[in-house]
């Protein structure tokens, strides 16, 4: 981990629609890309305009390189000139592509010789070559979150703050446009801050995540383990684990913890337990997080000994739904759990709606956490 | 119909022939109302800029104060600025009652809220994040106003032209703190109430087109500086 660049330490911000902003820590640390996901009015952009001292807070540190921001004698115009920032508007002024990409250069009294070569990188890599002359206002949306990009990128900030810069631009462009901005953060090792609402995009791009939720940070940590193990039921849906199961842990034994399932459906009758990898205490309220990825289908019954998977579950097909390339398996197990499958196996497996169905699961995929 | 056909004839006359006191008043006209206009530019421009950017208590009672002002009448105007300038006023001293400084001064009174009102106005319609990403690109306050003034560039320019014309046609302020002295204080508006009260229609009909000359020029050169910009950027555009 590298080292800190912009620390948040207790940040309270108060708005008079009753919203609080409440941040006990975060930490964006050097040539790291933290991604603060939630959803909308959740605080994200908040934290972006407290972090480039665009609003005050009401009391809490905010620590750049180490040095406290936050106070009446803090000169804010040079911290701001350590820091860009990308809205999720491009926010282009009434003046050419080319003097708008020069305009924090020529707000710092800098000459573009001294920049060229960034110049040169930044246009070649975001298709500007062409633009320059231009009006903004002739631009597409995606073309102009390009220009806001370069204008950004150019000032060489120690940190880069995106607060949802591909959220307003159309599917094809967007895609694009994040594949090159990856590369150029990826290539310049670029510190930056990245509010998104879309998991996806914050799973392609960050290091670590910070899920946050009406102004309060649920979960913080390296993405990976954000993504696998989340602390609780909002962080697992938000990010995209269709299937939360609540029950009591039974036993456990060599941290594997064998869990009653609550059913919902006392018609089937069907064995109810699920083997989890956790050290959780037996009698703990628990809820399974299960990736729809995680869970494979099977049309017969397989014989335990032949497979990894612990979980071998049967259930009825209740529903298929079509998800663009994959489709989306709803299964009645007693409880619903989701799996998402190819068309290929859709057709091999010959799915259909009120089909039986045995859906294996390894207790190593099943993340457990307390209720 | 007779008498108005006479009046341009001689007007036109007047005018080619290069009539000295005629261009005198000319002259005259476009100094006061030069000076009236390029001094509420600084001052109306700022303020319109500085109230229209920033939320503060009493904002709304300043613009009320400030639209009124823009409906300012002329003689009204004239009234404050010769209770000021008259020998025993508070800026008797200066003796500059029946002057042009008393009519720039006047003039400088109708114009000032007409570009702060109409500036005012226009820096609203101005996306208010622009100023928040001048800020974050590190302009101090006086860059994010220089960068927010050339984003208004256009709406401002119409200011001009809104103050430039309720000046250059009034004439109850000029003729009150002017006095209408022949050689002195005379202005085109002045002069041609002056020649129809004498029933001098040729000359009134003459001053009346120098007049409406000199509007149409000024405004003609402020739309071009205004539309260039719109009119290059379209053609990049559909090129």
């Amino acid at each position: 981990m590298g080292s800190k660049i912009l620390e948040i330490v207790k940040l309270v911000k108060n708005y008079e629609s009753k919203f609080k902003l409440d941040i006990d820590y975060l930490c964006a640390h050097e040539n790291k890309i933290l991604a603060l996901i939630g959803p909308n009015g959740s605080g994200k952009s908040t934290i972006i305009r407290l972090a480039n001292l665009l609003e005050k807070p009401d009391s809490g540190n905010i620590f750049f390189d180490g040095v406290q921001i936050i106070g009446s004698d803090i000169d804010k115009v040079s911290i701001r000139r350590k820091i860009s920032v990308v809205f999720q508007e491009p926010l282009l002024f009434r003046t050419s592509v080319y003097n708008n990409i020069l305009l924090g250069l020529s707000i710092r009294k800098q000459k573009l010789s001294d920049f060229r070569d960034s110049f040169d990188f930044l246009i070649k890599k975001l298709k500007l070559q062409k633009l320059l002359r231009r009006n903004p206002k002739s631009l597409s949306g995606g073309e102009q979150q390009r220009v806001a990009l370069a204008r950004a990128l150019i000032l060489n900030p120690r940190l880069l703050l995106l607060d949802e810069p591909l959220a307003n631009i159309d599917q094809i462009s967007r895609e694009e446009l994040q594949a090159d901005l990856l590369d150029i953060l990826k290539d310049t090792g670029r510190s930056t801050i990245y509010v998104t609402h879309d998991r996806d995009e914050a799973m392609i791009l960050a290091d670590d995540i910070a899920v946050i939720n009406e102004g309060r940070i649920e979960q913080y940590g390296n993405k990976n383990e954000v993504f696998r193990k989340p602390v609780n039921e909002f962080v697992a849906k938000f990010i995209g684990i269709e299937t939360l199961l609540e029950g009591t842990v039974i036993e456990c034994e060599n941290n594997v913890c064998k869990v009653k399932i609550n059913k919902n459906n006392d018609n089937l009758n069907i064995d109810s337990i699920i083997f989890a990898v956790s050290d959780a205490l037996p009698g703990t309220q628990a809820m399974l997080a299960i990736r729809p990825e995680d869970i494979t289908l099977y049309n017969n019954e397989v014989a335990q000994e032949l497979l990894s998977a612990m979980n071998l579950l049967t259930g009825i097909i209740t529903d298929i739904r079509d998800t663009g390339i994959l489709k989306k398996i709803e299964i009645d197990c007693g409880f619903k759990i989701i799996s998402f499958v190819t068309r290929n196996s859709i057709e091999r497996l010959e799915l259909f709606t009120g089909k039986k169905i045995i859906a294996g699961i390894k207790a190593s995929s099943i993340h457990l956490f307390k209720k | 119909m007779e008498l108005i056909w006479e009046g341009i004839k001689k007007a036109f006359i007047l005018i080619f022939t290069g009539d000295r006191e005629i261009f005198g008043i000319l002259l005259l006209t476009i100094r006061v109302s030069g000076i009236a206009v390029i001094i509420s530019m600084i001052l109306g421009i700022p303020v319109g800029l500085v109230i229209g950017l920033n939320n503060f208590r009493g904002k709304k009672f300043i613009i009320s104060i400030i639209n009124t002002g823009m409906g300012l009448p002329p003689v009204a105007a004239g009234l404050f600025i010769s209770l000021f300038l008259w020998r025993s006023g508070p800026l008797g001293f200066l003796s500059i009652m029946y002057t042009p400084t008393a009519m720039t001064i006047a003039q400088i009174l109708i114009a000032s809220p007409i570009i702060s009102g109409v500036t005012l106005a226009a820096v609203q319609q101005i996306n208010p994040k622009l100023k928040y990403q001048a800020m974050s690109l590190g302009a101090d306050r006086w860059q994010i106003l220089w960068i927010l003034i050339k984003e208004a560039k256009l709406p401002t320019l119409a200011a001009i032209m809104a103050g430039f014309g309720g000046i250059i046609s009034e004439v109850g302020a000029v003729m009150m703190v002017g006095g209408n002295i022949r050689g002195q204080t005379r202005v085109l508006t002045t002069a041609t109430v002056q020649m129809v009260r004498m029933g001098n229609f040729d000359i009134a009909i003459a001053l009346v087109i120098i007049l409406l000359f000199l509007t149409f020029t000024v405004n003609l050169a402020l739309t071009f500086i205004q539309q260039r910009e719109n009119i290059t950027w379209a053609q990049r555009f559909w090129r």
